[in-house]
């Protein structure tokens, strides 16, 4: 089959999902389009906004960086990025690298916050106490916070993540299968809190799939870290996925009818439910929390014992 | 008639099995899943019908990780 928009018979991509073949080119091209598509949508950003990239220096957030540069360059908005090392030996160094790296070529502000600096503990020492709640949950608390402070510290009025279709898709299917209607509420392509301390969130690749990513990185020959967390644990997000994926071989619009639904009812929901956001402030570090201790302050507690 | 294999680290040469060998195919053969990743053959980015033939270099590249 040739290219379904130029003729070019060397095709690259196969989408099930539109029927296209796409040679390279006019690949590269669509996801751009369509990145830049969602940013104009969703007004994801505003002329003049600083934008703080969470670079791990994997295919999502290297993808992001790409393109919302693409932004800076009509000096439209202004980039910096931040890079959390959690310290895993024998993968987590890689990625920083790669980070700093793009951060040279693209020339924008960039730091790298070691969880050892901020908290005095690495992820490979936590994993060692006994009484440890899973990797994951120190990594995604910790590492939200130090985005959360560095957004602050950059002057960032916007921070860009590299969540993707299939996270997204996962999200909502998780929290719905939980009953967790409050959280649902939560998801979409911007999220803000009342809080000042923090920063407006975007996701930019929200309608791009993961697989596409991973392809358009390749296709682009931009270096990113392919490798698997060594933490990484079967999860009941990984459980979502593995069905989600199933049925898409089958029904390969099933990504998108499940984002256009949750689009079209997300509103709905949150008339209905009045969230309560944090008002008050952790008693430790001062970050926004509703209770008195952040959860950052709860863990960190609780490890020391 | 063969074919040479990258993936990970390793490269084997592979007996093709009959002429309409697709990448697919080799995929299954693997149990390596075409949502995790990307394939290139004789160094071009390529979709999983493609046919390998006689002589072809085939690189598996995994994209998506779990976790």
């Amino acid at each position: 089959m040739d290219c379904t928009k130029c003729g070019n018979p060397q095709v690259i991509a196969k989408r099930e999902y539109s029927g296209q073949y796409l040679c390279k080119d006019c690949f590269i091209e669509s996801i751009e389009k369509k990145v830049i598509k969602t940013v104009k949508k969703e007004k994801l950003l505003d002329k003049g906004d600083k934008v703080l990239v969470a670079l791990s220096g994997g295919k999502d957030s290297v993808t992001v960086l790409e393109i919302l540069n693409s932004f800076r360059k009509k000096n439209i908005i202004d980039l910096c990025a931040v890079t959390v090392d959690e310290g895993i030996d024998n993968y987590r160094q890689d990625g920083v690298d790669i980070a700093i790296n793009h951060a040279k070529r693209l020339g924008i502000e960039h730091k790298v916050v070691c969880l050892k600096e901020e908290y005095g503990i690495t992820l490979d020492e936590i994993m060692q106490k006994p009484n440890h709640k899973g990797s994951c949950s120190y990594c995604g608390v910790f590492r939200r916070t130090i985005i959360n402070k560095a957004a602050r510290e950059f002057g960032a009025t916007k921070i860009a993540t590299g969540h993707n279709l299939d996270d997204e898709v996962q999200a909502i299917m998780m929290n719905y299968l939980e009953g967790n209607i409050d959280n649902l509420t939560k998801l979409g392509a911007k999220s803000q809190s009342k809080a000042k301390e923090f920063t407006v969130k975007i996701k930019p690749l929200r309608e791009i799939p993961e697989r596409e990513i991973g392809l358009y990185v390749v296709a682009k020959d931009l270096d990113v870290h392919f490798a698997s967390c060594p933490y990484a644990q079967q999860s009941f997000r990984g459980e979502v996925s593995e069905i989600v994926n199933q049925l898409s071989v089958d029904h390969p619009t099933i990504k998108y009818s499940t984002l256009r639904g949750y689009d079209k009812i997300k509103n709905i929901l949150k008339d209905n439910i009045k969230k309560q956001y944090p008002e008050g402030r952790c008693v430790k570090c001062g970050e926004p929390s509703a209770n008195e201790l952040c959860k950052a302050c709860t863990f960190l507690e609780e490890l020391k014992d | 008639m063969k074919f040479t294999l990258k993936y990970k680290n390793t490269t084997e040469e592979k007996e093709l099995p009959n002429t309409e060998y697709t990448i697919k195919d080799l995929l299954d053969e693997l149990e390596l899943s075409a949502q995790t990743m990307v394939s290139k053959q004789n160094g071009e980015l390529v979709i999983e019908d493609s046919i390998i033939n006689d002589g072809d270099e085939i690189q598996l590249v995994q994209i998506i990780y779990g976790g």
